[in-house]
């Protein structure tokens, strides 16, 4: 056993964990934060994207022991309560999801699109940018227009906040 | 899946010398890449446990080699299985031949023809490339097995 | 139309839980004190188990038990079932080899399930596998589709010597023969109708739970149709009888098919709950899926069509060996007979058609319905012999499947099907508007000078939905009827749950349900919560696939409305002092024609439970009521989809440039949500176009077994879509729906194709057309070309 500690969703945790348990293992069996979904076991299906440190990475091959000492956010830590994150939101508004699997990590891929990319993104962009992310139900249509709309709309927020 | 390549490595010793080093499982066990032991069970049976990497996949494969149409020195034909568990299976044999150097050079050629075949998440994860990895594992085996003449 | 009744975009009631990661999936699901189950796979396609030897897992820390096909046996589990029986042509039933969960003996693809290890964790469940020693003689393998049934192939069920499950046949031989005598043109075809892997996001899942105290199981599974597992599981594997046994599918991350079968995993997880006395679960890996789960298609085709000389096809005739795999899934016999020929006749009138179907085992993982199901295939086997006719016979594409349209409803074929209602040249002439196929001409001249070769495709699909007429498919050997149920319970605030035994893994059920409920009932869908997916809650239904759901289960939920309405006006008659029968329900209220008295829903429901107008009186407290639905015929969805693509002949590789559908799905509840359907139905067949393709090697092993080496449309591999539709009413169901949701995999692999085939000049290249392949069949047509 070894001892991780790291904050997530703001709160510190700490843990006595098998030394090879994974990042994403550790977020939903450990702190049963099971909005971070397992799709594929190597990294190339993206539904378990969580920041690191402010950082889009995949969690499924990440060991939890690897980022001892990080910040993370899940899914779970994107919306206030209610009040959803500009993403999340143009997500439910565009229609961007069917079965939701692969949502959550969507939603995370494109929060750090945005803040790599910037919040006006055109279709190819951002199509090139969900290289990492599969969806199955979508045709991806309607997610690129989802996070189109919901990086316009974080362009509103950081106004307002910068304001 | 299976898999085929041929190739020789020409050796600075005669035929007589190298046919001994290819029946010698010492020489054999520090040739063979990954081998962890090889453990003689009759004059032409061997147990060997050999620690395999084929991208994503690695294992410890458990299995038995055998020395069959020995032609001293001449050749032999060795084959080998082994089961690497949930990693799979692994399955071959080389045809190894001896012959002398052109223009009587010292020392003598030795040829191989390898066919191998894997099965299980080694075939699953690493097909693109168990060519690649047999190939290096065989090149690995006769640089060794030239070092190992070499030494004397 | 209100607000959130029929035909409106409402946002989707059940996203807030899936955008906040709040969504409850099989593996979110956790059990106190369960153990965790890990399966041994076969590593070998084909191969006898001499002995299984646990001794060295058992002792490995944390495992619980470990349990081998003997030992279901021992406990009188049986095997997996087949649930449609077909005959061969000479009257034959067909040939199911037994298919034990676990195996016994023998096993027969790789992947197939040789042991389970359970242990206090997922880890240690792994770790034992690697201790369980296997010694296996291992055996030839039968792997390629069209060699399976060779003389001295290798024989996978002893039942059926020759590997043939059936040797089917539908039609007239004798007029289809005297059809192709008269003919002034034949085109011929042969067709690979590439083997694909379902993929949904979600891996399979289950969790067994074992309550002693009640004698009772309770099985959590990654299920389109949590009844039928339960019927299956206990009526023919015998885990339970059906009151012993509750099966809940919670959210399911996306099904396509591949979520209707009864597996060994969940099979093995809900036994095994009883026999460690603790709850068991098991999700897949990615592997395992793709070792694992149903996979689709896979079909080797030679077809031929006969046209007159005005360009009038005079008839069809197929002849198709469909691969079925190691064993005999679900409903996997059913789907390259019933389910794909008697849709050869397209959207077009042909007088005579005549399809002979093998069914074929091979040492590969069973094969059974993917998205759209049999229908994929035989639009895949008209639209590419409607579009090589054209070229063939000098006509343009579009005017020659004009000419041979069914123009007038209803329209037997000679294949069964007797279409109900359409208007296939109106989607044709709205798909060729939005595709502005005028101008295609100039856009090839404007990529040929850009050095790339443009290409334009037409599929003109149609498909039979809102399966099924129960004594249809009884007739047709189906084991079980294919009606769906509702039940709706008013509360006495007037709030409404509705019971479904429709499941929704991504369609949206949550919303679409509530539609109709604040259509009929005039209340707000969020006063509306929809149940389904947990056999203690909902009464007996079917499920959700061959896009059922709207036809069949929203007809269902319509006649129990019809029940409320009826029920609620007694009610409102003896609260408002008035007949029944001179009671007026609009907009959720209740009025006494030609007065202005009324009352609105809320009120009536509360009345309905304090019962006090009535008591004594012929007439029940509460409002709660439930029907069942039996269409009469399936539904046709029918529509037109326009391919256009730019290659670059250097590299072969192709760019999607548009994509135009324009589809009759009857009426639209939702608009987004079906026009999301269609989305995702054209992504995947795209990827079954361009992309994907399940490749066993000549020893049976499965090589394209992950995201490395199956590939995926991604988002840069697809284009942004026009939609658009048409409607003609469905007539036979109550609510005109025809349902939406395979259309885009039926009608989008020949779009792609006949468009490849348009930009490269020939017609010699199979799906998937990768880069490598387009490339390939480019230097074989200027090799040809240089030759002449």
């Amino acid at each position: 056993m070894a001892t991780v500690s790291m904050t997530v969703n703001g709160k510190l945790v700490s843990r006595d964990i098998d030394p090879r348990t994974l990042l994403a293992q550790f977020l939903r069996e450990e702190l049963r934060l099971t909005g971070t979904h397992v799709g594929c076991d190597t990294t190339q299906c993206g539904c378990c994207t969580v920041h690191v440190d402010g950082k889009a990475m995949k969690s499924c091959t990440l060991l939890a022991l690897g980022v001892d000492g990080s910040h993370i956010t899940t899914i779970e830590g994107l919306a206030h309560g209610q009040e959803l994150h500009p993403m999340q939101a143009a997500f439910r508004d565009h229609h961007g999801l069917q079965c939701g699997f692969c949502t959550p990590g969507m939603i995370m891929t494109a929060v750090d699109m945005v803040n790599r990319k910037g919040t006006n993104l055109d279709d190819q962009t951002i199509r090139e940018e969900l290289e990492g992310n599969i969806c199955r139900c979508t045709g991806y249509h309607n997610i690129v227009k989802a996070v189109h709309y919901g990086a316009e709309a974080m362009a509103g927020t950081t106004k307002a906040a910068a304001e | 899946m299976a898999m085929t390549m041929k190739g020789e490595v020409a050796l600075p010793a005669d035929r007589e010398t190298v046919w001994a080093k290819l029946n010698d499982a010492e020489v054999l066990k520090a040739c063979i890449p990954g081998c962890q032991t090889l453990d003689k069970t009759s004059d032409t049976g061997f147990t060997a446990v050999v620690k395999l990497k084929v991208g994503p996949v690695g294992a410890t494969f458990k299995g038995s080699v055998e020395l069959t149409d020995l032609d001293p020195p001449n050749g032999y034909r060795i084959s080998g299985q082994g089961e690497g568990g949930v990693a799979g299976f692994a399955k071959g044999g080389a045809q190894v031949s001896l012959s002398d150097l052109p223009d009587g050079a010292p020392g003598c050629l030795l040829s191989y023809s390898v066919e191998a075949n894997v099965g299980g998440k080694i075939a699953q994860l690493g097909a693109r490339l168990i060519d690649g990895v047999a190939k290096k594992t065989a090149d690995q085996f006769f640089t060794n097995f030239a070092e190992a003449v070499k030494a004397g | 139309m209100s607000a959130t009744g029929i035909g409106a975009s409402v946002r989707r009631k059940e996203d807030f839980r899936f955008i906040t990661g709040k969504g409850q999936y099989t593996d979110d699901v956790n059990r106190y004190g369960q153990a965790h189950a890990a399966f041994l796979r076969s590593p070998h396609a084909h191969a006898d188990i001499l002995r299984i030897d646990t001794a060295a897992a058992l002792a490995m820390p944390g495992v619980v038990a470990i349990f081998t096909g003997d030992d279901l046996a021992a406990d009188k589990i049986g095997g997996l079932i087949c649930g449609w029986m077909i005959h061969s042509k000479d009257g034959e039933p067909m040939k199911a080899g037994s298919h034990p969960a676990l195996a016994q003996g023998k096993v027969r693809y790789v992947g197939d399930h040789v042991a389970v290890v359970i242990a206090d964790t997922l880890d240690q469940a792994r770790d034992a596998l690697e201790k369980i020693n296997v010694e296996y003689a291992v055996l030839p393998a039968n792997v390629a589709t069209a060699n399976a049934t060779q003389p001295g192939a290798p024989v996978v069920h002893e039942v059926a010597p020759d590997n043939a499950v059936y040797r089917w046949a539908i039609g007239d031989e004798g007029a289809t023969q005297a059809a192709f005598a008269k003919a002034a043109h034949v085109t011929k075809i042969d067709l690979v109708n590439n083997r694909l892997i379902p993929n949904p996001m979600e891996p399979r899942a289950a969790v067994g739970d074992y309550d002693s105290g009640n004698d009772a199981f309770t099985l959590y599974t990654t299920s389109q149709n949590p009844h039928v597992a339960r019927l299956v599981l206990s009526a023919f594997i015998g885990i339970a009888p059906e009151h012993k046994l509750r099966v809940i599918a919670p959210d399911v991350g996306g099904g396509f098919g591949s979520k209707i079968f009864i597996y060994a995993e969940e099979t093995v997880c809900v036994w095994a709950a009883k026999k460690v006395g603790r709850p068991v679960k098991w999700t897949s890996d990615r592997t395992e899926a793709f070792l694992s789960d149903a996979h689709g298609r896979d079909h080797v085709t030679h077809a031929e069509m006969a046209l007159d000389a005005a360009g009038r096809i005079l008839g069809l005739r197929v002849h198709t060996t469909a691969n079925l795999g190691a064993y005999l899934s679900t409903f996997s016999s059913a789907v390259p007979t019933y389910l794909y020929a008697p849709l050869l006749s397209g959207q077009y009138a042909i007088p005579a058609i005549y399809c002979e179907v093998d069914g074929v085992y091979t040492n590969t993982a069973p094969v059974d319905a993917y998205r759209g199901a049999g229908r994929p295939e035989a639009t895949f086997v008209i639209e590419r012999l409607m579009e090589i006719a054209a070229r063939e016979t000098g006509q343009d594409p579009a005017a020659f499947r004009s000419k041979n349209f069914v123009t007038s409803f209803p329209h037997q074929t000679p294949v069964i099907m007797c279409y109900d209602a359409g208007d296939y040249p109106a989607s044709l002439a709205k798909a060729l508007d939005m595709a502005d196929y005028a101008n295609v001409p100039a856009r090839k001249a404007e990529s040929a000078r850009k050095g790339l070769l443009r290409g334009v495709g037409i599929s003109a699909y149609i498909e039979a939905c809102g399966i099924a007429p129960s004594a249809a498919v009884g007739s047709l050997g189906a084991g079980v009827g294919l009606w769906e149920s509702a039940e709706v319970r008013v509360n006495p605030v007037g709030t409404v749950e509705i019971l479904t035994g429709s499941h929704s893994h991504g369609q949206g059920h949550e919303t679409t349900f509530a539609q109709l409920v604040s259509e009929r009932l005039g209340i707000s869908i969020d006063n509306v919560s929809i149940i389904h997916g947990d056999t203690d809650k909902v009464q007996m239904g079917m499920g959700t696939y061959g896009s059922r759901s709207g036809a069949v289960g929203m007809s269902a939920l319509s006649k129990a409305l019809d029940k409320i309405e009826t029920k609620a006006k007694k009610v409102a008659g003896f609260v408002l002092e008035a007949s029944a029968e001179d009671i007026d329900f609009k907009d959720g209220k209740f009025s006494v024609r030609g007065t202005d008295k009324e009352i609105d829903f809320a009120s009536v429901a509360l009345q309905a439970y304090i019962a006090h107008k009535f008591n004594g009186q012929d007439l029940e407290p509460g409002l709660k009521e439930s029907a069942f639905w039996d269409p009469t015929n399936f539904t046709f969805p029918a529509g037109v989809h326009i391919c256009e693509l730019e290659i670059d002949p250097a590299t072969g590789v192709t760019r999607i440039d548009r994509w135009t559908a324009v589809d009759d799905f009857g009426v639209v509840i939702n608009p987004m949500i079906v026009e999301g359907q269609v989305h995702g139905g054209i992504a995947q067949g795209v990827g079954q176009a361009l992309h994907e393709g399940a490749v066993y090697d000549a020893s049976g092993q499965l090589v394209t077994a992950s995201y490395m080496d199956y590939s995926m449309p991604r988002a840069s591999d697809l284009p942004a879509y026009q939609v658009g539709m048409t409607q003609t009413r469905c007539p036979s169901n109550p609510l005109g729906i025809k349902g939406c949701g395979e259309a885009g995999a039926i009608a989008a692999p020949p779009a792609v194709m006949n468009a490849i085939t348009d930009a490269i000049g020939h017609e010699d290249i199979a799906m998937p057309a990768t880069p490598l392949a387009v490339w390939r069949a480019i230097q074989k047509g200027a090799q040809r070309a240089a030759a002449e």
